[in-house]
């Protein structure tokens, strides 16, 4: 009986996704014609039309490279403030960790028109540059939170070895600290990038032009080229090249990732 | 003297960034509502409150609070119950569970634009949920979803619903977790079982679990943007506009930038209110006194 309810929810889970896949295979006339027939030519097509034609590739590696430069500025910079946050009682710590703390209360729409703003006066509207500083700027409050956890989580023992044996505090941070924070900056990581991959909000504010789009902004922008030729085929071919990368890593390392969305909802 | 600069220097980039691009922009999103402004430095008009007060007389905001809060309530409703039944249905060991536990987060890895773009075909006239009532025989309860003032909130909700509850399941499954074998143990060997213990044992022993929930809820769905935005734009004629859509459309199709900070001011003192008085309302733990006791 229970098993059977679960293979109900499972069903409704998957899905209209394996429907996407489906369909991205298909003729584009077929999709709504005959939305659960199997393809009557599988149609590999679609997903070169997506990836040239169609602007997906270009909007991939966009995105590839934002998710890949916001990591590298923000685990470096973020696993710094999170270590001195996390074991080092100056004055003032805790005003600084509550303020990092606030940033995840309030929603980016709050902020957006300023933002928008500031951009535009930096010269940084529709640039990768801007987008990035931006995801950086907004994923700090979350990864310096985790992040602060683990660290604190960490044995003092090695890091008194390490100052006796006279390296110098940033020695002890680079040597011994961060290589054992390795599992969490990775658990981080990996929740930060999959966030930032589909992120569409702030990139639709922020990017306005056509050269410089992100995987979600390609993809609703092709919903509403396509609505015309009413070709889907590689519209939905553009929805399986966004969906598959993050699907990937979401099922190498599930378990992780678990942990990461529990993270600060469960004391 | 040497570890201050230590401290400082490990904070300084951090928190320069931090202080540019979220703290000012905070900033000026209070100073931004009072004035009367399109963008142009030139033409900034301070106005005191009136952007407010114009927001309170404003319809087409009431109306999109009102479909926040009936979203909230309706989508919210299905998410609890739903993600409930899937937590206790991934408690257990055995392969069915553990499937079902890493299926049922998957619709939360996907982009809220590829969750919006696939629930449009399904809603679709000539869409997935149309072609499959014909196909069984209710030809007569297929509808135009998405361009029917009746369905069209709700039909985002349903989208809405499907992408969340894997998240809420989680975090039920945790608090699941969290309750001592013991008590669920002796719970049953009193004869305490299925509807009533889940009624009298577990759903009271949940109590923090379900005010992180609903405060996520209250919060999520009060930033409801993309779902909206791409399946209806609103529409038809505001039946779907939420507070960030009417925001959107406020500041970047009609540039009153002052008079959309405003909006923005507005929607996150809603959400501050609701998730307030839900840490207000669920502030004892209904467990603690038999505890004591």
């Amino acid at each position: 009986m229970n098993r059977a309810i679960r293979v109900f929810f499972l069903i409704l889970a998957v899905l209209p996704l394996a429907w996407v896949v489906l369909s991205s295979l298909k003729p584009g006339t077929e999709i709504l014609a005959a939305p659960w027939a199997l393809p009557t030519t599988l149609r590999w097509d679609n997903f070169g039309k997506a990836w040239s034609e169609a602007g997906i590739g270009k909007a991939f590696l966009n995105s590839l490279l934002v998710t890949v430069a916001t990591l590298l500025i923000l685990m470096p910079i973020s696993a710094m403030a999170a270590y001195v946050l996390a074991r080092f009682p100056f004055r003032g710590n805790r005003t600084i960790f509550t303020a990092f703390l606030g940033g995840m209360m309030f929603p980016q729409f709050l902020v957006i028109v300023p933002l928008f703003l500031l951009l535009r006066d930096w010269h940084m509207l529709d640039t990768l540059t801007g987008l990035t500083l931006v995801y950086v700027a907004y994923s700090l409050s979350f990864t310096i939170f985790v992040l602060s956890g683990f660290f604190e989580s960490l044995p003092d023992e090695l890091a008194q070895a390490a100052m006796l044996d006279g390296c110098s505090d940033a020695g002890v941070f680079w040597r011994v600290m961060l290589p054992l924070a390795k599992p969490g900056l990775l658990v981080t990581a990996i929740f930060d990038a999959i966030g930032l991959w589909n992120e569409y909000g702030l990139a639709l504010v922020l990017i306005p032009g056509a050269e410089n789009r992100t995987l979600p902004l390609g993809i609703a922008n092709l919903t509403m080229t396509q609505q015309y030729q009413a070709d889907w085929g590689a519209l939905f071919a553009g929805l399986v090249i966004s969906m598959a990368p993050v699907m990937a890593v979401y099922w190498i390392f599930k378990d992780r990732i678990y942990e990461a969305m529990l993270a600060g909802s469960i004391k | 003297m040497k570890r201050a600069g230590f401290i400082a220097s490990f904070l300084a980039p951090a928190v320069l960034l931090y202080a540019a691009l979220v703290v000012y922009p905070l900033i000026q999103a209070l100073t931004f509502s009072t004035y009367q402004w399109r963008g142009v430095s030139a033409k900034r008009k301070f106005v005191g409150l009136e952007n407010f007060q114009t927001l309170a007389r404003d319809n087409d905001f009431i109306r999109s609070v009102t479909n926040n809060l009936g979203l909230l309530a309706g989508a919210g409703i299905v998410v609890v119950a739903v993600s409930l039944i899937v937590a206790h249905l991934t408690a257990g060991p055995g392969r069915s569970a553990k499937l079902l536990r890493g299926f049922s987060l998957v619709p939360q890895m996907v982009s809220l634009v590829a969750v919006a773009v696939l629930w449009q075909f399904i809603f679709n006239p000539e869409g997935l949920l149309n072609a499959t009532l014909r196909g069984i025989g209710l030809g007569t309860w297929t509808r135009t979803w998405l361009g029917d003032p009746r369905f069209a909130l709700g039909s985002v909700g349903v989208a809405f619903a499907w992408y969340a509850v894997g998240f809420y399941a989680l975090l039920f499954g945790a608090g699941l977790r969290n309750i001592p074998a013991e008590v669920t143990e002796a719970a049953a060997l009193d004869g305490s079982k299925g509807w009533h213990q889940f009624a009298n044992i577990t759903w009271p022993m949940l109590w923090s679990v379900k005010r992180t929930a609903i405060t996520y809820l209250v919060i999520n769905v009060m930033n409801t943007f993309a779902l909206v935005f791409l399946m209806t734009r609103g529409g038809p004629d505001r039946a779907s506009e939420v507070m960030l859509t009417y925001l959107y459309e406020q500041a970047f199709q009609n540039s009153k930038f002052g008079y959309a900070t405003a909006v923005a001011v507005g929607n996150f003192a809603v959400a501050m209110l609701l998730s307030l008085g839900i840490l207000f309302f669920l502030r004892k733990d209904p467990t603690s006194s038999r505890r004591s006791a």
